[in-house]
């Protein structure tokens, strides 16, 4: 198994688009941090600084498009019967490539995590503390914190989504359209799925539910409107989560090549 | 059994309601190049791929030096190599990164640097695998079936796209790694492509094994053919027919030349009957002929 995410790193560290996102991501919060330097009116310092310079959202984008390549371009190259022929199994590939995107992932949020830190102490040294009260009496380093764990929570749970449909579909453009639609189609829809969550209960456990734990988890009072507790929409990502990751399982085990 | 590095036994595979390979029973001796020929959707790729456990089969069995082979039992792929259908190539990484990334730990820089070198790769190895020609890929294709110096070999059409000078490198180090002990299952659509080099011929058509056999033994199975032009065909093959000549199915007067059989003793035979004879061929058919003739005489029906 060593071997196989070894083999997984090589691959994406060897992707010229790699290093590029990094770079781009970086490139982006620094731009951000900046605005809020300069337009403090429209980018505030501390709520650019909690919500890492907008660097959240890049990272999920970059992580859709990671995790459905790592599964479509070994159909799409045709280098699936090579993976397979050898003396690994089946689902000791699959699973090589999910730590591979796990890693990747927790890469991504340590790197927005300690950039904004940067950014914060050059721009902002003195003009506002980590400890200061942010809202709902956390921090801003404990909103900050808990907000990122909340994200990389329903990140995985798109992500998931995310593996599914690359291996279902061998195709990186219908799992990346479907992915990004996923995770912004929230903001868009979830009026609408809070008043129908008013009339039949039930519909609280749809997964697009879940993705609001990010914002819960910070401010507690969206409990109104989720209508479930914080652990709740927890074990309910993972549960999610786990779910598609089963069906993928089972999908790559069974395709024939 | 020590001798036999393969066994695939009454072995069948259908896709839907396709049934691809139908009670496919074959064995590779160690040591051995074997062909496996016939015609393009014969099921040759279908077979490597089971025996690679690369897919389910409805039933039969495969050993690998005596190790079960299924999607769930892939021991014995520790000591195979392989190419199937088409190279599978990842563009971004040059030749040389694709073999460090598929080289066991147990394979020297040493080695792969000898395997590109007899390959011929070494001008561009180093360059990304999207420039590469057809050619050059397949030739990486091979190139990565062959890096860890694998005891058994598959290959599945490694002579495409091939030009003629690699095509006779590839025979040379095909023959070579034989002479040091390695396996080899190749196939083709060609006979005469690997006619050189095979020591056994397996050859399938719609599913079936409808030939195996060693090449010696093909090679003296070849027929000798006397075909006549005569005043009367239809008479001269009733009267010969009737003298105990073996005849072929032809619209000419086409027999089978035997040890003993005399031409005097057919002019004799024909010109008493008053049939007069125009013109006369040996023919010597050779091994694609006989292949040939061999598909198209089996007696497989479509299902
Ligand atoms: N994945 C598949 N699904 C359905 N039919 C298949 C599949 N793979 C192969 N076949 C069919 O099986 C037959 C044998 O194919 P194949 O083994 O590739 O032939 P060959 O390699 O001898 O040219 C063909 O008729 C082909 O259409
Ligand atoms: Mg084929």
């Amino acid at each position: 198994m060593v071997t196989l995410v070894k083999q997984e790193m090589y691959k994406l560290l060897h992707k010229k688009s790699t290093p590029a996102v990094s770079v781009v991501l970086l490139i982006i919060m620094t731009i951000f941090g900046v605005l809020s330097k300069t337009n403090p009116k429209y980018w505030g310092p501390k709520d650019m600084f909690v919500s890492m310079y907008t660097g959240e959202n890049w990272v999920v984008l970059f992580m859709i498009a990671a995790c459905s390549s790592i599964i479509a371009m070994e159909f799409q190259y045709g280098t699936i019967k090579e993976l397979l022929y050898r003396k690994y199994y089946r689902g000791e590939i699959l699973v090589s490539k999910w730590i591979t995107m796990l890693v990747y992932s927790i890469y991504f949020f340590v790197l927005t995590f300690v950039y904004s830190l940067i950014l914060k102490v050059i721009l902002y040294n003195s003009k506002f503390k980590l400890s200061d009260t942010y809202a709902n009496n956390h921090s801003i380093v404990e909103t900050q914190v808990l907000g990122m764990v909340g994200a990389f929570l329903s990140v995985w749970l798109i992500l998931s989504l995310v593996l599914l449909l690359a291996n279902v579909f061998k195709s990186t453009a219908a799992a990346i359209s479907i992915g990004i639609i996923g995770y912004f189609a929230l903001s868009m829809v979830s009026g609408l799925m809070f008043v129908l969550m008013q009339k039949w209960d039930w519909l609280k456990w749809n997964p697009l539910n879940m993705m609001n734990l990010p914002s819960q988890i910070v401010d507690n009072s969206y409990h109104k409107m989720t209508l479930l507790s914080t652990p709740e929409m927890v074990w309910g990502s993972l549960i999610y989560t786990a779910i598609f990751m089963a069906i993928s399982y089972v999908v790559f085990k069974r395709r024939s090549v | 059994m020590a001798d036999t590095i393969l066994n695939v036994e009454h072995l069948n595979k259908s896709f839907g309601s396709k049934h691809v390979l139908k009670d496919v029973s074959f064995s590779v001796q160690s040591g051995h190049i074997v062909g496996l020929v016939g015609p393009n959707g014969a099921g040759k790729s279908t077979i490597m791929k089971a025996v690679l456990g690369l897919f389910n089969y409805a039933s039969g069995t495969i050993t690998i030096d005596g190790d079960p082979v299924s999607p769930t039992s892939h021991k014995a792929m520790d000591k195979v190599g392989a190419l199937i259908e088409y190279p599978g190539i990842y563009p971004f990484l040059s030749g040389m990164q694709h073999l460090k990334l598929f080289a066991k730990e147990s394979t020297t820089q040493d080695q792969i640097d000898e395997t590109v070198d007899r390959m011929k790769m070494t001008g561009y190895i180093n360059q990304k695998a999207k420039s590469y020609s057809l050619g050059m890929k397949q030739k990486l294709g091979i190139a990565l079936a062959l890096v860890n110096r694998p005891k058994f070999v598959i290959l599945d059409e490694p002579m495409n796209g091939l030009d003629p000078q690699a095509n006779k490198d590839l025979r040379t180090l095909i023959l070579d790694l034989a002479k040091q002990g390695t396996t080899f299952l190749i196939s083709s659509h060609i006979l005469s492509e690997l006619e050189k080099l095979i020591d056994d011929l397996v050859v399938i058509d719609k599913g079936q094994i409808v030939y195996t056999q060693s090449m010696a033994a093909l090679e003296n199975g070849g027929k000798k053919l006397l075909v006549l032009k005569t005043s009367d065909d239809a008479k001269a093959k009733d009267v010969l027919s009737q003298n105990g000549y073996e005849l072929n199915d032809a619209d000419n007067v086409n027999i089978t030349e035997k040890a003993d059989t005399k031409m005097a003793d057919i002019i004799k035979l024909l010109s008493d009957n008053g049939i007069d004879i125009d013109d006369v061929q040996h023919i010597h058919s050779d091994l694609e002929t006989s292949l040939l003739e061999l598909l198209k005489n089996d007696k497989v029906k479509e299902s």
